[in-house]
């Protein structure tokens, strides 16, 4: 399938007097196809998109149908490529449909009037926008979303096959959001070639099937959204640590931001504090995800690979001991278990449901070391509601309070002990 | 679309009865069929002069006056605000000081021209021009110029009155050649102008945006200010800076029929001529010939507040 290659770009450099923001890209769009372009802050996205739009300069290849775009007259150029600002001033009263009127103006002599034809074609462009009822408001009176929508409707209705979206999303809320995105998607499937700037790395990955990610001006990575939002990639371009996932109902990736407030290493040891979070059922992701924040050296016990907390900690990417689901605890993963209790500064047990099939667990704890165990009980639960084991759970976990365990309800007293351990490093006890 | 064709032909009919009616008016009298001896001469030869004078000023003025508010994309804008009438005022003062008041016309049309093409250069040093420097440097060089007049007038002696008089603006001297002057400016610009109503359109949400709708921008601009300059000009030479018809006719024409400047401009054209002729009618006839700058302010201002408290919206 050989598909017809729309705008290309070879070398192309843009900026502004005496800065060159855009350097040497080179990248070529096919019809059909929906690119979203993406990079932090100042990376140059909108400068490139406004180079395409030929309203900035720019140096090097830029052809448009096989055609280089400085020969297109301002009006060729109007029916050929199509633009959604951010936003765009509104110093005065226009009705919604005399702005989406301005887009038949490249089709139209300045000596004839706008034709019935043009009337009904933006009366389409505005049924199809889900804005035909703003068709006489004055853009003064819109909303942010609103007017954002009709910069859509007006690009639309220039009927191009080139469409370039300058964040054409920022303003718009959740379900118009995707609205005006699976426009574009159809837009796509008749053959337009549609390229975004994009903020928001979800949405893109989720409309778009190719991603082109931008730093200080420089092409740093082209291809499926799969392929592009690593979270190396995200980590190398936006400074930032995410987790990626699959959409759970279209299976595109998707990315979810960690918490990088605190990344210090806690209190003065040159070696982070060694930490073992001992759950299940889901208890011990919170605290994972809240450590994990904190710089800590995590590791998770053993955990089935169902287990809410096997995902998290194979997300963060904390070394555990994965088991199959329902399965008995083999004496193999419980010697792995015991290396690193024995390896760990301290161990947290936040309270979860115990049978005798992980009581084993329990028992590895008490003969390994109780001092340096946390238990972390929420505020009015008992160990026995945690007990499947016929009272040999509960009573294992009393006995690790009673032999010397930190015992404490809140996270932030997890937290407290943690740090008294910084200063004061409990004894190895082997 | 609908009220738009009813108004223009409105306007055209009482551009024209405004016209007549007005050449009819004045403190000598002279009704529609005075017979009286030198009625001709005086409506012929002075009254209808004046008038039509007036009213292709007004016009000139008041398309100026819209063009740069889309072009500058500021409903605030007007014609003057890129310094033609300090440039116009600073010409016409040398004049006045050093020439004995000859040559006032021709220098203030010089002064107007030059103020313009020393704002352009100024802002287009660097081959990039933006609508914000050009309006900056406009309003800089007016500054400018503005303290050169003050400074004339401040040594100007006994030709302090007729400075005053100028800069307030009036059609004392208008000969049939001022009238044909102001035709022959505003029929060619006039009618450039609406042809741009759609460029002007565009550019009235920026110059990018008209780009990306197939305008050509930058020719559009440049003609723009072009044919406002040569209105504006020649407007200062004839009657002095008048004020307030230029910045407020727009905003009337705008709150009737809305902003489409492909209706904008012709009724700019009529409505800024009928209003400059009724102000200088009343300015001649009831106040013993006042400069027509005092009248149109005077009269205009509380007319056009009363407009924005009805409509509560200004542009």
């Amino acid at each position: 399938m050989t598909k017809k290659t729309t705008l290309n770009a070879g070398n192309l450099s843009a900026g502004y007097i005496m800065q060159e923001i855009v350097k040497s890209v080179s990248c070529s769009f096919t019809a059909g196809t929906f690119t979203g372009i993406i990079g932090p802050n100042g990376s140059g996205k909108t400068t490139l998109l406004r180079a395409f739009s030929r309203v900035l300069p720019s140096s090097g290849l830029l052809e448009l149908d096989g055609k280089p775009i400085a020969d297109f007259t301002p009006a060729e150029l109007g029916m050929a490529l199509g633009f959604v600002p951010q936003d765009e001033a509104r110093p005065f009263s226009y009705s919604v449909m005399q702005v989406v009127l301005m887009a038949r103006y490249a089709r139209t002599s300045r000596f004839a009037s706008l034709t019935p034809a043009d009337y009904a074609r933006c009366h389409t462009v505005l049924e199809e926008t889900g804005i035909i009822h703003l068709k006489d408001r004055s853009i003064r009176a819109l909303s942010g979303g609103e007017w954002q929508r009709v910069l859509i409707a007006r690009a639309l209705a220039q009927d191009t096959k080139v469409l370039l979206l300058d964040e054409p999303t920022s303003h718009l809320d959740l379900s118009h959001q995707s609205d005006a995105l699976a426009l574009m998607t159809d837009l796509a499937g008749t053959g337009s070639t549609i390229i975004g700037v994009f903020h928001d790395l979800n949405l893109a990955a989720l409309f778009c099937d190719r991603l082109i990610m931008i730093k200080d001006g420089t092409l740093v990575a082209d291809g499926t959204p799969t392929d592009v939002l690593t979270p190396e990639k995200i980590r190398e371009v936006y400074g930032a640590e995410v987790v990626t996932a699959r959409h759970p109902a279209t299976g595109r990736t998707f990315l979810m931001p960690l918490s990088t407030r605190s990344c210090k290493t806690p209190g003065e040891r040159e070696t982070p504090l060694r930490v073992l979070v001992v759950s299940g059922g889901g208890s011990g992701a919170d605290l994972l995800h809240l450590l994990a924040g904190r710089g800590y050296d995590l590791s998770a016990g053993i955990l089935a690979t169902t287990d809410t907390d096997y995902g998290v900690a194979e997300a963060l990417g904390i070394p555990s001991i994965p088991i199959l689901p329902f399965s008995q605890i083999t004496a193999h993963a419980l010697e792995k278990l015991r290396g690193m209790v024995v390896r760990a500064d301290r161990i947290i047990l936040p309270a979860h449901p115990v049978s005798a099939g992980n009581l084993p667990v329990l028992l590895v704890l008490r003969e390994a070391g109780p001092a340096k165990v946390i238990v972390h009980l929420p505020a009015g639960r008992e160990f026995a509601s945690y007990d499947f084991a016929k009272g040999a759970a509960a009573t294992a976990m009393t006995d690790l309070c009673s032999a010397g365990a930190s015992c404490t309800s809140t996270y932030d007293g997890i937290l407290a002990f943690l740090e008294q351990s910084d200063n004061n490093i409990p004894p190895q006890s082997e | 679309m609908t009220r738009t064709l009813p108004l223009i032909i409105g306007l055209a009919i009482a551009a024209v009865l405004t016209i007549v009616i007005c050449t009819f008016i004045g403190p000598a009298g002279f009704g529609f069929v005075s017979t009286a001896p030198g009625a001709a001469d005086i409506v012929g030869g002075i009254r209808l002069p004046r008038v039509l004078a007036a009213f292709f000023v007004g016009a000139g003025l008041a398309v100026a006056g819209a063009a740069m508010q889309s072009l500058f994309r500021n409903p605030m804008a007007d014609p003057y605000i890129l310094g033609t009438s300090s440039g116009g005022a600073l010409g016409a003062s040398l004049a006045i000081v050093f020439l004995g008041g000859f040559f006032v016309p021709v220098f203030a049309w010089i002064g107007a021209v030059v103020a313009i093409l020393i704002v352009w250069s100024i802002a287009g040093r660097k081959g990039v021009i933006s609508v914000e420097t050009l309006l900056l440097t406009g309003i800089a060089v007016s500054f400018f110029f503005s303290a050169i007049v003050s400074f004339l007038i401040a040594i100007a002696g006994q030709n302090v009155h007729q400075i005053l008089f100028w800069l307030m603006g009036g059609f004392w001297n208008a000969s049939p050649s001022d009238a044909m002057l102001a035709a022959a400016l505003l029929i060619p610009a006039g009618a450039l102008l609406f042809f741009m109503g759609r460029d002007l359109n565009a550019l009235s949400l920026g110059e990018e945006t008209a780009a990306h709708l197939g305008i050509d921008a930058t020719r559009a601009r440049w003609t723009v200010l072009g044919a406002s300059t040569l209105l504006v000009a020649g407007a200062v030479s004839i009657a002095g800076s008048i004020g307030f018809i230029g910045l407020v006719t727009p905003h009337i024409v705008r709150m009737l029929i809305g902003p489409d400047n492909r209706v904008v401009i012709p009724a700019s054209i009529l409505a800024g001529g009928i209003i400059l002729v009724i102000a200088d009618t009343l300015a001649r006839t009831f106040f013993s010939d006042l400069p027509v700058g005092i009248i149109t302010a005077f009269i205009g201002a509380p007319f056009f507040i009363w407009l924005i408290y009805q409509r509560g919206s200004t542009v």
